[in-house]
Order: C-alpha cells, then structure tokens, then sequence
C-alpha cells in the first residue's frame, strides 16, 4: 500500500506514457477556455461481410484480421499503432475509454476488438465495434475544420485499401440507421460552469435541440453531465453533407460559447462576484484539505477550479494540471496510478492525495 | 429477484465508481420491485427505434387467401428477418438495406429528416489506385454475382434478368 514517492514528479516526467494526457487534453487551440476538445468520428463498414453485431465467431475473427492487416500496410497519413484489445483486461479497456481512445460499446462487446492509435492519442480507429471502423480524430480547442481535414485525408487512405459498402442513395451503409449516409459524428466537448451556475445551460441545450443537435455528458450517450463538461454532437447524419453538418456544430457551439463568456462576465460583476468567488474557493479548499474525495466531487471541484482559474480568480496554477487531474482523478486511471487495486473507500482517499499532490498542495 | 415469467426487458447494472461490478436482466415489473425506474431516453435510442418501426405496420393487413405480398421476408444477404429488423431497428448487412427499403426510408425520414444521401462517396473522393479498383470490381462482381443466384432461387425473374445484365455488363467492361 506504499504511497507513490512523487506523483508530480511522476506524472510531469510522463513515467509510464499513460500518463501524459492525450491530445484533446493539450488546452490550446481556438476557444480551449471553452471549447476543450473537437472530435470528427466516422463510422465504416466493409462490403463482402455482415455488420459486425450480426458476424458469426469465425467470420468475426476473420474480418479483424483483415482490417489489421490492410491497416498496417504503408502509406496511412497517421502513424497508428495497433492495439489488440483481446488480452487487454477490463482495467486497462477502461483507462482507453477514459481517455476516449474507445468507446465503452468497443471494450465489452464480446468481439476480437482492436484500436489503432498515433502516439499523440489524436486518432483512434476502433475495429469491430458497432460498425466495423469506427475512425476518430480529435484537436484540443474548436477546430472542426482542422479535425475534418485529418479525418477525411485518413478516410481517403482507407477506402483505398478497404472496400467500403456504400450506396448513391443512402451514402455510407452502416448498422444502425442513425449513423446512415455520411457516417459523421462531430462534437465539440464544452466547459460551461457559468452556464450551470447561473442557471441558464437549457437555453443554451434548447438552442443546440432546434437545430438537431445532441447535447450529452462528458462519456457519450446516456452518460451524465458531470463537473459541468458537455458535448455538443450532430444528430443528422442522412441528407446534410459534411461541411453543413461542420457549419452547423460550428455556429451552435460559438453561439454557446458566447453565452458562456458573457455569463461568466456577469458572474464576476456586481453582487455576483464575491458569491463566484465563494465557490471557487470553497472547491480549492476542497481540493487542498479534503482527505476523502469521490470522483463526482473531484469533478465538480476541478470544473470550479479551472474556472477560477480562466477568469483569472485565481493565479499559480497551470491550466494543464488541472485537465491532467480531470483525467488521472478517474477511476481507472487512479488505480493503474497507483498500480493498486483499490477499494472504492481506498480510491476515494488516494484521489485526495493525488489531487493535492498533483496541484501542489499542502499535504 | 428475476420472475422468469415475463421476457426480460431490462439489465441492471452495478456501478462501481464507474467500472460495471454485475447485472441482472429483470422484466420491467421486477425492475420496478428492485425501485428501478427507466432512464430518461436519449433522443433517438435503440428502444425508440424499436417503437417507430413497430408503428409502421404493412400497408394493408394481408386477406386471408391472398397472394403473398412480393416483399422479402428476409435479406437474403445475411437472412436477418424483416421482424427482427422491425424489434431491434439494427440493420444486419449492407444488403439489408435494399432488402428493407421499404420499412427504411420512414424511418430516415424520421430520424434525419432525410431519406437521401448528399456528401462524399467512395467513387467521387477517392483518387483511383489500380490494386483498389481492382478488388473492388472483383468484390461488386461476386455481389452481382451472388444477388442473381438469391433472385434465381427466389423465382423473382425480372430482377434477376436485370441483374444478368448488369453482371455482363460488368464482367465486359472488367475484361477491359
């Protein structure tokens, strides 16, 4: 049960790459107060084989196959590495999803699974999930056009080596029909706490519903908005090419992403502004005293954290640490931390000593 | 706690910080016994799916000695049956979509608003490598080649003299 000597130094130096967080987390690009991450995912199938839900064992372990082996031919504008998920255990799938590198349909499926990944964690080709490819790109900050630009120099690649099945009618075929035609899903992963804080975050999901957007938590569908993060995704993808769909993810979230500098400067005014700083003191107490934290509290004090510190209410922490602790404060990334396996009581007080640690506070 | 009597419509899932630590697949009577209430479902779940394709029901009920409606009760590319495809709103194989055309383009319109296709496609953003070209030839070959024997078996033969000539048509312009 011996404590890590120096988690800071450990997690500053990279130690195990693990630790380094992955390229949505770098907190630069365009809007990155806001705007944490852009993410293009495409989703594939090959023509000649059912869907992949639908494969019996042997076709199954017969398509991966094929796919590895086409992926690993020269020429990907990516450098990806393959990961076979099958000796992979359910800890380590879970950090993958953490980091977003997998979905959670890919890490349980029951299916030979696999990720080829770049080593800066910005591409992610998932094999035999739902679809048979599912390829993601992601950029730290809006950037849909950058991310569109990656994705769609690497679909290019893998249609020359893949048969796709596609039709002209209903473009790129896939297992479910929310997915049909252009197999886009773009999503732009918000930090809106003043948003939240002040109450008014339905108008800003309402305005994204209108226009058949989907507003969901940080994990994907059906997950939870916690500590305030949310992503903003299209749900259309039949009928409306690529760059409508860019456009319009793109105008939804700068019009959020207006509301919330304005709420937030509204927050900072006036009566407002000493119950604003309340709360953002009150989660740094938390995070520097707390001997016990969960990971829903440690959230919620790292979303008040990261913004007192980009409406500059507080000063000498680097905004970096802190998306490294949104991320090293997760369940499985804690324990493969710590290299133990904790009970969730032993989790919640290591998340404590590891946030403080992290943030360099008193121990 | 399961009945064993009414189909299981719901898992229960432990949550353990996260990581899934067991489950039980319950009906929904026992569901609530366990003081589980349904989630609030997302805007298009599978569930809902499966809602909007029980709504489309055939255009008239089938007179008792009637002639079998000319529409497949299966896709003959990976036998999914049109019922499944109705409960589940999961498509089986890329053939699946010609095979439910039917049942599909409602259904798109109500998910997308849309029953078309507009963007990229293979055949317009990919610059043509000759080995891909030809393994795509050879795959839409064994395609057209394996639909005739399905429309052959299926004594449906205006489609399958369609499909004879389109296959000849490709194995010429292959042999180019």
């Amino acid at each position: 049960m011996g404590a890590p000597r120096d988690d800071r130094d450990r997690a500053r130096s990279g130690g195990p790459g693990d630790f380094r967080p992955g390229a949505w987390l770098q907190g630069t690009g365009p809007a990155s107060e806001i705007a944490i991450c852009t993410r293009a995912r495409l989703a594939r199938n090959l023509q000649g084989f059912a869907f992949s839900p639908s494969l019996e064992d042997e076709e199954s372990e017969r398509l991966y196959h094929y796919i590895v082996d086409r992926l690993q031919l020269p020429g990907l504008p990516e450098q990806l590495n393959v990961v076979d998920l099958d000796p992979v255990d359910d800890l380590e799938r879970a950090m993958l999803v953490e980091r977003h590198l997998i979905s959670r349909e890919l890490a349980s499926n029951g299916r030979h699974t696999g990720v080829a990944v770049d080593y800066e964690e910005s591409v992610a080709v998932m094999i035999n999930e739902e679809d048979h490819l599912r390829a993601q790109v992601f950029c730290s900050g809006l950037q849909p056009d950058e991310v569109w630009r990656r994705i769609e120099r690497l679909d290019d690649a893998l249609m020359q080596r893949l048969p796709m099945a596609w039709s002209e009618e209903f473009g790129f075929l896939t297992s479910c029909p929310t997915n049909t035609g252009t197999g886009l899903r773009l999503s732009v992963m918000l930090h809106l706490p003043g948003l939240v804080w002040s109450e008014e975050i339905d108008k800003a999901t309402n305005t994204a519903q209108k226009i058949n957007l989907a507003v969901r938590g940080l994990y994907g569908e059906g997950s939870r908005a916690l500590g305030d993060f949310y992503q903003v995704s299209n749900q259309v993808t039949l009928g409306r090419d690529e760059q409508r769909i860019r456009e319009d993810v793109f105008m939804a979230v700068t019009k959020i992403v207006e509301w919330e500098q304005e709420v937030r400067e509204a927050l900072l005014r006036g009566s407002a502004r000493i119950k604003t700083l309340d709360r953002v003191h009150r989660a740094l107490g938390t995070l520097e005293r707390a001997q016990i934290l969960t990971s829903e509290e440690a959230l919620g004090s790292l979303s008040a954290l990261r913004f007192g510190i980009h409406t500059e209410l507080l000063d000498g922490f680097d905004p970096l640490d802190v998306n490294r602790a949104l991320l090293l404060s997760q369940p499985a990334h804690l324990q493969r931390y710590t290299r133990e396996t904790l009970t969730p009581e032993e989790r919640d007080q290591r998340r404590a000593q590891l946030l403080r640690d992290l943030l360099g506070c008193a121990p | 706690m399961a009945c064993q009597k009414a189909i299981a419509t719901i898992v229960v899932m432990d949550l353990t910080e996260g990581s899934v630590s067991g489950s039980q697949h319950v009906c929904a009577e026992c569901a609530e016994q366990l003081g589980v209430t349904p989630p609030k479902q997302p805007k298009f779940s599978t569930e809902m799916l499966e809602d909007l394709l029980g709504g489309l029901q055939p255009t008239s009920a089938p007179e008792p000695n009637a002639e079998p409606a000319p529409t497949l009760a299966c896709c003959p590319g990976c036998g999914l049956a049109r019922d499944d495809f109705r409960q589940k709103g999961r498509l089986g194989c890329p053939r699946c979509y010609e095979a439910f055309r039917g049942e599909l383009l409602p259904l798109l319109q109500r998910i997308h608003e849309a029953q078309a296709h507009t963007g990229r496609l293979p055949s317009t953003s990919v610059p043509d490598d000759p080995e891909a070209a030809v393994e795509r030839d050879e795959a839409g070959l064994s395609d057209l080649r394996q639909r005739l024997e399905d429309a052959v078996r299926g004594e449906r033969y205006e489609e399958a003299a369609q499909l004879r000539d389109d296959l000849r048509r490709a194995e010429r312009s292959d042999e180019r």
